[in-house]
């Protein structure tokens, strides 16, 4: 068997090496878990795999591509999923004990659309619990670390996603997007990251957190893959009322037109945030000038209201995940204390027992906003918030087709550098505000910064519904940067291995 | 407890109740949020899905037609329909609960601010001593020529929501949690589509509170929206209830009554509940705000849990949903598909068919038997709606009640009651025939007319035949024949009922009165 460098493959690569009979599905999963094996032990992407699942899924492509059928658009491509999202099969954990056990009994939408459009399962992907974190370090089964740097956080909450695709582990995955899960772990392992717009991917089946800003989305190594992706799971969904109807634009198709005439603007007051790194400041005004080379008009915008994201969606984003996590009560699934004495103390202990501190800390967040006599001061405040947010940038998409601002104030951090929840919080203080108006977004690298030889990434933002610009811009980026990022881990691996 | 202990405490303090009535929506097929099918019982948990078990991830999309017939609802007792409407959810813990929070609504009902007219008659007058009693003092609330009133209740809103699964204690006495060993949940119920209407306080007297919720169950059956059975749960009401003295505009503390589980229990237990209220006050005491239970064996509320620990429900606006924006367009559209509501179909049977309103009011307000009832004028014929709704009434529902049966389980159709009426009228027959008849046919389902033929029972009108066996009576009674013509014409009976055991009961009594009164007076 030769192993495939599935680091030196795109999605499509893999699908069109399959169809053209250089390699077979098989072999493909094959070389995933060959990588898995290779490297998964320290970078500890995935709580569980799922090669029984997987090599059914390859069986069935090679089978088709025998009997000389049209192979669907993902046929053999490697995909991990994020462990919030349910598939037949195998267990669902959100990272968490109290569901440490808990077997799908259904499929989520978004995983099956995945599914048919002939990818594999490879596993299920670690993430903070629950969703609530920016580093995976809230995972109740240990953190996944970066690839680029083992002592370093891969960002989260789908740290694991994000990990598994720039490992070469897989060739995309699916996370899920509430406040900058995707796009933020994008960032800092320099895949491509896209959080669709609200609406654009049926929720059903992805473990709720904030119910009015989850949006799942995939991960790849380039924006044509993520294309792909985006394109097999998008669509209204009969089992997610929030879903939208508007239809399903070929994405892909979109990609190769370059940024001639697209209107760009820098936002430039949430670029002069604080915390943001001298170095990612610069690469995002460079990014501007690579716009501009392409013949896009550059221009400033501001965001004036998009200061009070963090505030809004810390009382927000909370307050529906009090309520969306009542549900593991241990009354009908998941962890329960054996011996309590009544139902309240099995409720109590089960919890107590069965979630994790931040878990807590966002239930208790949440629970206090909706309660009596503070919903006016904290949730009715932070729905106003959201109502400017979605008003600036509206007028913002009046003047411009794309918005640009880093993904991320800073690079990876280092494992415990971030203590304490406010500074944690911070490093989403960029892709928050988009999933409180509900628009799109991705996470483009933008280059390794010089002092810790990290990924950047670059965040492009654009309207409701507008997948095919964003994409378009991205790709058009993408293509003038020639940042092709492989972390030196896979570099020794595959150097070793000799591999292509 | 006796009636007039309630009528002695009303006599000193007003009672303030208002009803909470949770109507489960049966005419959809499917539950409020997911495909899974609406019906009553089953084995536990078999009508389930990962949405109304509330598993991780699932997500609840809205019935379209419970939210149409809510709207139906609404527009049928007056209410405002919102243009602009919105789910909420009511978040508390309960084992019963998937979600461990209930979708429902909050400040953006569907339907707000309706009305409903309930007559109360003569009985039920005595527990209002503010109308003195009778209907001189009633004012403009008066009806009535049967002496009851009219009074108008306030509909504060009808709102949508999802039912909730069932509790089974395991060891305890009669299922109740106290002294139970284990509890067990069925989920078939949960998601169940649920109507809660909230009426506004307006009710002053038990006898109202009964009134109001018949009148209400005759509304929804009228437009199918629920088969309202109070046995199986699909009409649940409960009363909040207070009381003050009279000539107070403050409003007393009030208790909650849970369990009443039939009309009668309605009444029994706020009456129960305003004299204990009662007796509280008048032994210096104070009323806890709780929620109690009625126990209708043992005729007593008790305690359920005190809300003086209120509950905070944190109700938020649902994210899973978009709210609802309605074009009246469509609200009038609705309004266009409102059957015949109780009321009008009364006033019609009073005009049309000129039934006593007390007649027109009963076959009106139960929708199976105002089915029945028009099924059989139809064949009938109008003229004869009156003995149609006698037979109705009377027989027909004594043999229901005897059986314990409703009327569509009965072997008595339309046609078949429209039948015998017609041996009746057309002198076919005799009343007490008939009566014999209808036993019958009830029993076998067998036509009437058939029965008629195979008893031999086809009654005698020949006004030659029954003059013949008239002269015989009379020339065998001589004493009483002299009686009568002396002035004791109240033996008119005795012999009627002598011609009609000679004719073994066949003969028509009508023209066997006639031919009598003319031969003696002759
Ligand atoms: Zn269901």
């Amino acid at each position: 068997m030769s192993t495939i460098d599935l680091s030196a493959l795109t999605a499509r690569e893999v699908r069109r090496g399959i169809a053209s009979g250089d390699f077979s599905a098989r072999e493909v999963a094959e070389s995933a878990y060959a990588r898995i094996e290779a490297l998964d032990g320290e970078v500890h992407a995935f709580l569980q795999l799922t090669p029984e699942l997987a090599f059914a899924a390859a069986d069935r492509v090679d089978r088709a591509r025998a009997a000389g059928e049209e192979l669907p658009p993902l046929a053999g491509v490697p995909a991990g999923i994020k462990d919030n999202m349910n598939l037949i099969g195998t267990r669902t954990t959100c990272a968490s004990r109290i569901l440490g056990n808990y077997e799908s009994v259904y499929d989520c939408t978004a995983v099956s659309r995945l599914l048919e459009a002939g990818a594999l399962p490879i596993g299920k992907c670690n993430m903070d619990e629950f969703a609530f974190g920016s580093s995976t370090e809230n995972s109740a089964y240990g953190p996944t670390r970066n690839p680029w740097d083992l002592e370093r956080v891969p960002g989260g909450s789908s740290g694991g996603s994000a990990a598994c695709v720039a490992a070469g582990m897989a060739s995309i995955s699916l996370g899920s997007d509430t406040g900058g899960s995707i796009r933020q772990p994008g960032a800092l392992t320099g895949t491509v990251g896209l959080k669709p717009t609200y609406g654009r991917v049926s929720r059903y089946g992805v473990v709720a957190f904030g119910s009015s800003l989850d949006q799942i989305g995939p991960f790849g190594k380039t924006v044509d893959d993520v294309a792909l992706a985006l394109e097999a799971i998008s669509g209204a969904d009969v089992m997610d009322a929030t879903s939208s109807v508007e239809p399903v634009d070929p994405y892909s198709e979109a990609l190769g037109r370059g940024a001639q005439g697209l209107r760009v603007g820098i936002v430039s007051d949430m670029l002069a945030m604080e915390g943001c790194g001298e170095e990612i400041r610069r690469v995002v005004n460079s990014s501007a000038e690579t716009f501009a080379a392409l013949g896009a008009e550059v221009g400033e915008v501001e965001l004036p209201s998009a200061q009070h994201g963090l505030a809004a969606y810390y009382i927000i984003g909370p307050a529906e995940a009090s309520s969306n996590l009542a549900r593991f009560d241990g009354i009908r699934y998941g962890r329960r204390v054996p011996d309590a004495d009544d139902v309240l103390d099995l409720y109590m202990r089960s919890r107590a027992e069965g979630f994790g501190p931040e878990t807590i800390r966002r239930i208790m967040l949440g629970t206090y906003a909706l309660s009596a006599g503070y919903y006016d001061a904290y949730y009715g405040q932070a729905q106003k918030a959201r109502t400017r947010i979605i008003q600036d940038f509206r007028a913002a998409f009046e003047r411009f087709d794309v918005l640009l601002t880093p993904s991320t104030p800073e690079v990876a951090f280092r494992f415990g550098e971030k203590s304490d929840p406010y500074t944690m919080y911070l490093n989403d203080y960029y892709t928050i505000p988009v999933n409180l108006a509900g628009n799109c977004a991705v996470s483009v690298p933008s280059g390794l910064c010089t002092t810790a030889g990290m990924p950047m990434g670059l965040q492009i933002i654009g309207d409701y519904f507008a997948e095919s610009t964003l994409l378009r811009a991205a790709a058009a980026f993408e293509e003038a940067t020639h940042f092709e990022p492989v972390p030196p881990l896979v570099r020794a691996l595959t150097g070793t291995e000799g591999g292509e | 407890m006796a009636k007039d202990r309630l009528a002695e405490v009303l006599e000193r303090y007003e009672a303030v109740i208002g009803l909470e009535i949770h109507t489960e929506i049966t005419a959809t097929n499917t539950k409020m949020f997911c495909g899974c099918p609406v019906a009553f019982g089953g084995e536990p948990n078999t009508r389930v899905c990962p949405v109304c078990l509330g598993l991780p991830g699932a997500l609840p999309v809205p019935n379209q037609a419970a939210i149409e017939w809510t709207v139906l609802a609404g527009l049928a007792t007056d209410c405002d329909i919102a243009l602009w409407s919105q789910f909420h959810r009511k978040q508390y813990f309960y084992p019963d609960m998937p979600k461990d929070y209930q979708i429902s609504q909050y400040d953006l009902p569907f339907c707000s601010g309706g009305l409903l007219e309930v007559e109360v008659d003569g009985d039920g007058v005595a527990q209002r001593v503010d109308l003195g009693g009778g209907v001189a003092a009633v004012g403009p609330e008066a009806v009535a020529d049967d002496g009851g009133y009219r009074t108008t209740i306030g509909i504060t809103r009808i709102h949508l929501e999802e039912d909730t699964g069932k509790m089974v204690h395991v060891g305890g006495s009669e299922g109740r949690i106290a002294g139970a060993t284990h509890s067990l949940v069925d989920f078939n119920r949960a998601g169940t589509p649920l109507m809660e209407l909230v009426s506004e306080p307006d009710i002053r007297t038990p006898e109202e509170a009964r009134r109001f919720a018949q009148k209400l169950r005759s509304i929804w059956l009228a437009l199918g929206v629920s088969d309202c059975s109070m046995e199986e749960g699909s009409m649940r009401v409960d009363g909040n209830v207070s009381i003050r003295r009279r000539g107070e505009s403050e409003l007393g503390t009030k208790s909650e009554v849970k369990n009443m589980n039939s009309f009668k229990s309605l009444h029994d237990a706020l009456a129960y509940e305003i004299v204990r209220q009662a007796d509280l006050l008048d032994a210096g005491d104070r009323v806890v705000q709780e929620t109690r239970h009625w126990d209708a064996g043992a005729k007593r509320t008790s305690a359920l849990r005190s809300k003086e620990e209120a509950h905070d429900y944190r109700y938020f606006p649902e994210p899973d949903m978009v709210p609802f924006s309605f074009d009246p367009e469509w609200i009038d559209s609705l309004a266009e598909r409102l059957p015949e509501l109780p009321d009008a179909r009364r006033a019609r049977y009073m005009t049309e068919l000129s039934l006593r309103k007390h007649d027109a009011g009963l076959l009106s307000a139960d929708f199976a038997q105002a089915c029945f009832f028009e099924e059989a004028v139809a064949i009938a014929g109008a003229a004869r709606a009156k003995p149609v709704a006698n037979w109705m009434l009377g027989d027909l529902a004594a043999l229901l009640n005897a059986e314990g049966i409703e009327l569509p389980e009965s072997r008595v159709s339309p046609a078949m009651l429209a039948e015998l009426v017609g041996l009746v009228e057309d002198g076919m027959i005799s009343g007490k025939q008939a009566k014999e008849v209808f036993g019958d046919m009830a029993a076998s389902g067998d036509a009437p007319g058939a029965i008629v033929e195979a008893r031999g029972m086809r009654q005698v009108s020949d006004t030659e035949a029954i003059e013949s066996v008239v002269r015989g009576v009379l020339e065998a009674n001589p004493v009483e024949v002299a009686s009568y013509r002396a002035g004791k014409t109240g033996l008119i009976g005795f012999f009627v009922g002598a011609v009609m055991r000679e004719m073994r009961g066949q003969g028509n009594p009508k023209v066997i009165n006639e031919v009598l009164t003319r031969m003696l007076s002759g």
